[in-house]
């Protein structure tokens, strides 16, 4: 994959094209029912920000208003990859989800696919700014009339990113 | 792969993206050649088609083809939607070799001359190795149609390149 999306040229000279975490996410996101995002930049360095999202059991209850805990059960490093199984309680209830996190790309599905949230970051401006895609679905079949109830939750989350990634991100829940 | 595809076909999350990442560096080639400066939109756009309809496959050993199908599709509408002058002086070149510049841009700017139907015809041929029939079952055109279009797209290839 090519975090920064410009077509590349190929080993044997001819044109590349590829498909940046961004891109990812929004091809999920036409084809998953149910699924709602909220993609714009964020006026922070990549190198501040996507560190700061990925450290899961800090960042989502900070950001994510629905979302009180996150403990991360297990841990597997595979390259650049990072697979975690995490608890997630909100209102109380404890959820389980699976996690892979690139660089540039992080999904967590709910395990019996009861939630799924993806987000994918990419540097623009020469790294000073970041481009950034928040993304929730319930992908299961007929759900798609939960989307607009999934696009306030996914616009809030956004919101509350952003003003914590340009306020420097300071100590204390949101 | 056939565990991939009916997982993906049964709406899983994480296998719709693993199939995403297993096909990218295929539909990457194939959509950057033919869409040029679209071929980032291209290999989007293919994998919306691909994962919307990917209920109708019902082999899944059928898959790259019927994926090379919708690369191709995807790729000329979207080339053929904005006609982009490619000007060697300024087209980025990211982690390109200084010896391979000079034929990496002979290769971007004298595909950026040809039809995309013209591009799309000998990326099948030459950087896919398929034979002129397949490349007309590819297309849906007649097998006289690929080999008249390959003849002019690589005359043009050889004008470039001996001049």
């Amino acid at each position: 994959m090519n975090p920064s999306g410009n077509t590349r040229t190929g080993g044997n000279g001819w044109p590349v094209a590829t498909l940046d975490p961004i891109g990812r996410a929004k091809v999920l996101a036409a084809t998953i029912p149910s699924a709602a995002f909220h993609h714009g930049v964020i006026d922070a360095p990549y190198d501040v920000v996507w560190p700061w999202v990925i450290d899961l059991e800090n960042s989502t209850p900070r950001f994510d208003s629905q979302v009180d805990r996150v403990v991360i059960r297990h841990r597997e490093q595979q390259g650049d990859i990072t697979h975690l199984r995490i608890s997630a309680t909100s209102h109380g209830v404890s959820l389980p989800f699976h996690v892979r996190i690139e660089d540039g790309f992080c999904m967590m599905k709910g395990m019996a696919r009861v939630y799924l949230v993806v987000m994918a970051a990419v540097p623009v401006d020469g790294g000073e700014r970041t481009r950034f895609l928040h993304m929730e679905a319930i992908p299961l079949p007929d759900t798609g009339r939960l989307r607009r109830l999934i696009q306030r939750e996914v616009d809030s989350d956004f919101s509350n990113l952003k003003r914590l990634a340009e306020s420097g991100f300071p100590e204390g829940r949101s | 792969m056939e565990h991939l595809v009916r997982a993906a076909q049964r709406g899983d999350p994480e296998a719709m993206d693993a199939l995403v990442r297993d096909l990218m560096p295929y539909v990457g080639r194939v959509c950057g050649a033919i869409a040029l400066d679209r071929g980032d939109d291209a290999v989007q756009e293919t994998f919306i088609a691909v994962l919307k309809s990917l209920g109708s496959l019902r082999e899944p050993a059928a898959l790259k083809g019927w994926v090379r199908r919708i690369a191709v599709r995807e790729s000329i509408r979207l080339a053929g939607s904005r006609t982009v002058a490619m000007d060697p002086d300024t087209m980025p070149l990211p982690e390109v070799a200084l010896v391979d510049i000079a034929t990496s841009l002979d290769i971007r700017a004298t595909l950026a001359a040809l039809a995309p139907e013209q591009r799309a015809i000998l990326v099948l041929r030459d950087v896919d190795g398929l034979s002129e029939a397949e490349v007309a079952r590819v297309l849906r055109v007649p097998v006289g149609t690929v080999k008249s279009r390959a003849h002019r797209a690589r005359a043009a290839f050889r004008g470039r390149w001996q001049p």
